[in-house]
């Protein structure tokens, strides 16, 4: 029994001996290092670059700068919305951005030359607030852009709000906030590029092996088979490391000095040149009928994309599609809006737009139950999507729907809690829920995986994959499900992973979607092995007629145990006829694109479902909130490897409690974990991970994902417990020291124009 | 000058350490010890820590000379003769591991703690290691690890301590 069991994750014994080698511990003797000229102030016009003082400067070998790159200056994850110049032309678009790239002997040497650089600027005006951005006459960030500073805009439309609002019951409307975040991945972005057998090598840790390949390419206007791709080992991603970040200095460099070339970001340099979660404001009209049945919601979204569009198309729609939360809503409109500004560039981080969304439909959710005098947890239960009921984009569910069994699993902890919750003259306590669906894979689009297997003449079974293992445990959940799919052991499973010279695109590690998308690919991939295998065999045993079947590294006819033949014996027979015995399998979820005007059509194949609920005390004397409990209940279709599971649901739930409670990035002000304070362990609450399976019929063994989903709903049940410790709503993240000694003083958060 | 100190068990004697180098870029590009991680750069992190005669310290922050004449532990000196230290075993079977940055100081940071604290309590080891930030795990299993290492390094057996 391999499935839903919890082995040793590949790779670990090497990670507590210290032996792995993350993107940051790449290098060998005789490398050139990297360092980055970087403008402070933005935006301004670059009026000239000096590199001679730095190249007067010893062991400084060249300055590199926008001039030099051969190919594409514009990159950025989605195809259709490439607009980051790696070395600024003409503008400098937001405080970070590089300029040019030093190349020397010694990492000093690179530093000081990045520093004599002399760089002539003009400072031009530029916008920092979402809202401004967009008002009339704000200065463009791009400019000659026909859209102006709006990167886009969604829509959602079904039935009629301001109808069904007028026959609401009641109708609550309120604003909401959430602040820009850091992903603060502990390996922070390095790597390596080399020359060998006259193709440039470039390894560095990331998310997607072959999008780096594609854009790196671009970058240097070469064909994909002169440059490969390896992923390093990944210390760490959520969404930081899809975009492209040291890669192209890199490769620039190793390609005009035919050298190895090898750079690491500080911290510093990490804070300052990547993306971050995009800060979301959002106003929300929900109406229900007496019962507490949902009639209406109308939403307004706004994002700041900051100066690069990078993911923001993406987060844009994610958002719209998931704004009503995981409930049946008849009468929707939604309109999300993302706005470019001269602050650093905004990206994919865990959860795509939907942890901010969900602050604002769980919000709303708890002040329709408090109009309405009905119990908070019923009222989710009330509305709860269910099979047969259609999504806001229209799509009817089918099956793997298990919302009410993840609030079945959270109840009676969120009664016994309520019923602990006391207060005193300066200590209150307070509880809250927060519940969430997400959508796995990439919104209304293709976004395909491949995977091959290999059997050996040795026994053994070699998995080619292109998915980044950043720590998730992909590596050990293929080889599960490639092992159980063949009847072989786990151990005979060997991996070839993000190689581009040896493997094929898998997609991102993104969007929850690997272990259902990738999963699948590598099941097809199986299943087209074991069709070779036997087909081979039945010519071997003669067998035409009967069934055979694969197991234990046997092929046996089924009602003739006599007849039997070992695997490797097939495998032999196959190649000595000159074929390997290989499978591909690719898989590409059913989606339908969203109408632009509606929204409607099926974003995606599969959904992953959760409820959490949270137990806080807060301190009135200093504003301090104490996480006491917090217990997660997620639908993820069918746990492959449940350790792996528990561990993504709780490091999730401490990334919403960072979300929820601390963390916030100020562009220009922010510059290490001294002044950005993520969760450590003396924050942490004692934790109840809690795994319902409700079966995805399309998934691998029913599976689904959970990578994203963990998060979502911690910050929502957090600000329900903040606020009811302090009777009043909480609706602007973080729940800082200080916004909670304001919303006690009466003066609350203002509310800032949507 | 001479640097003498012994790491590993091992003892080390190099010339030509400028004052200003920290005891990390020391382990890393020096002695090409890529066990020890850089996180932060400003000892807020603790992917850096290693132990100096026994006790965790922030390697970036540390300098070089600090070592002279004292022990260094690395984590490539925990495993011995190819068995692993019992902390090393906790967190594998604890499922502590994810992305595993920050194992190697979280897991000298414990071994420092249980050198001072053998049978410490879930809220002594969440203040102990708080100056080692996990970003992947969330810390449950983490605490888990070191409870149960710290039950190995007593000698005791095993306990059913899943939660």
């Amino acid at each position: 029994m391999i499935l839903g069991t919890s082995p040793l994750r590949s790779g670990s014994r090497e990670r507590v001996l210290g032996d792995t080698r993350f993107g940051a511990d790449q290098g060998q003797a005789g490398d050139l290092y990297l360092a980055c000229v970087r403008i402070h102030k933005a935006p301004a016009r670059i009026d000239g670059i000096d590199p001679a003082p730095a190249l007067a400067l010893p062991g400084v070998v060249r300055v590199f700068t926008a001039a030099d790159i051969p190919g594409v200056n514009r990159l950025g994850i989605i195809p259709v919305s490439k607009d980051q110049e790696f070395l600024a032309e003409e503008l400098v678009r937001c405080p970070g951005q590089a300029v040019a790239l030093v190349a020397a002997e010694t990492p000093e040497a690179a530093r000081a030359g990045a520093r004599a650089v002399v760089v002539k600027l003009t400072g031009a005006p530029g916008v920092y607030d979402m809202a401004e951005a967009l008002a009339e006459g704000a200065p463009l960030v791009h400019p000659g852009r026909e859209q102006g500073n709006l990167l886009d805009l969604r829509v959602i439309k079904n039935g009629d709000v301001e109808a069904a609002f007028k026959a609401s019951a009641v109708v609550v409307e309120a604003d909401y906030t959430t602040s820009m975040i850091e992903h603060s991945a502990l390996e922070t972005e390095g790597g390596r590029a080399w020359w060998e057998d006259g193709k440039l090598h470039v390894t560095a840790c990331t998310q997607n092996p072959h999008y780096d390949r594609d854009d790196l390419v671009r970058f240097l206007g070469l064909k994909p088979e002169d440059l490969v791709v390896i992923q390093a080992e990944t210390g760490g991603g959520f969404g930081g490391k899809l975009d492209v970040s040291v890669q192209p200095y890199l490769a620039l460099a190793a390609w005009h000095l035919k050298r190895p070339t090898r750079l690491v970001y500080t911290r510093e340099e990490s804070f300052l040149s990547t993306g971050k979660r995009h800060p979301f404001r959002m106003h929300y009209v929900t109406g229900a009928d007496e019962q507490g049945r949902l009639t209406a919601v109308k939403a307004e979204l706004l994002a700041d994309t900051g100066a690069f569009a990078s993911y923001g198309l993406a987060v844009c729609m994610r958002a719209a599609v998931h704004a009503a939360g995981p409930y049946y809503v008849p009468n929707v409109d939604v309109t999300s809006r993302m706005a470019y500004t001269n602050n650093v560039w905004t990206g994919a981080m865990r959860g795509f737009g939907v942890p901010q969304v969900a602050l604002a439909h769980e919000g709303q959710m708890d002040a329709l139950a408090d109009a309405l005098g009905l119990d908070r947890l019923e009222i989710r239960r009330v509305n709860a999507l269910r099979p047969g009921q259609a999504t806001i984009t229209g799509q009817v569910l089918k099956g793997g729907v298990g919302l009410t069994q993840c609030l079945d699993k959270v109840e009676p902890i969120y009664r016994t809690w309520q019923a602990k919750a006391k207060g005193d003259d300066r200590f209150a306590e307070g509880v809250g829920l927060g519940v969430m669906y997400y959508g796995i894979g990439n919104t209304g689009v293709s976004n395909p995986s491949t995977a091959q297997l290999e059997w050996t003449t040795d026994g053994r079974v070699v998995l080619f994959t292109g998915v980044a293992d950043i720590g998730q445990g992909s590596d050990t959940v293929l080889r599960q499900l490639a092992a159980t799919r063949l009847g072989v052991r786990l151990e005979q499973i060997d991996l070839v992973r993000g190689d581009t010279s040896r493997t094929t695109n898998a997609g991102a590690t993104s969007a929850s979607r690997q272990t259902y998308i990738s999963g699948n690919a590598v099941m097809a991939a199986a299943e087209n092995l074991e069709a070779l295998v036997l087909g081979e065999a039945r010519k071997m045993l003669g067998a035409r007629h009967q069934e055979l079947v694969l197991e234990d590294g046997m092929v046996r006819v089924k009602g003739d145990p006599e007849s039997a033949l070992g695997v490797t014996e097939v495998v032999r027979h196959l190649t000595q006829r000159g074929q390997a015995a290989r499978g591909e399998g690719g898989f590409d979820p059913h989606t339908v694109p969203l109408k632009p005007d509606t929204g409607q059509g099926k974003p995606y194949a599969a959904y992953a479902w959760a409820a959490q609920c949270a137990f806080v005390e807060v301190d009135r004397d200093s504003g301090m909130v104490r996480v006491k409990e917090i217990a997660a209940a997620h639908d993820v279709g069918r746990a492959i490897h449940p350790k792996a599971v528990l561990g993504q649901i709780c490091g999730g739930v401490m990334m919403g409690l960072g979300l929820g409670l601390m963390e916030e990035f100020h562009p220009g002000k922010t510059s290490n974990f001294e002044d950005y304070h993520i969760p450590t362990s003396a924050d942490a609450p004692r934790i109840t991970p809690l795994i319902v399976e409700e079966p995805e019929a399309t998934g691998p063994y029913g599976a689904k994902g959970v990578g994203e989903p963990a998060l979502i709903p911690t910050a929502p049940a957090l600000a329900a417990a903040v606020g009811q410790a302090l009777g009043q709503p909480m609706r602007h993240l973080p729940l800082s020291l200080e916004r909670v000694m304001e919303t006690l003083a009466g003066a609350g958060a203002k509310d800032q124009p949507c | 000058m001479t640097l003498d100190f012994t790491l590993n068990g091992q003892p080390v004697s190099l010339e030509g350490v400028p004052a200003a180098e920290s005891l990390l870029d020391l382990l890393r590009h020096r002695l090409d010890l890529k066990g020890t991680k850089e996180g932060c750069g400003v000892g807020e992190c603790g992917a850096c820590s290693v132990l100096l005669d026994g006790k965790v310290v922030d390697s970036c922050l540390t300098p070089a000379w600090k070592a002279a004449g004292r022990e260094v532990t690395t984590i490539e000196g925990l495993a011995r003769d190819g068995q692993l230290h019992p902390l090393q075993e906790s967190f594998l079977s604890a499922g502590a591991v994810q992305c595993g940055f920050c194992t190697p100081g979280m897991i000298l940071s414990a071994q420092s703690l249980l050198s001072d604290n053998p049978d410490p309590s879930d809220e002594e080891i969440k203040i102990a290691l708080a100056g080692n930030v996990c970003r992947c795990t969330g810390y449950h299993d983490i605490v888990l690890a070191v409870r149960r290492g710290a039950r190995a390094l007593r000698g005791e057996a095993p306990e059913a301590d899943e939660s």
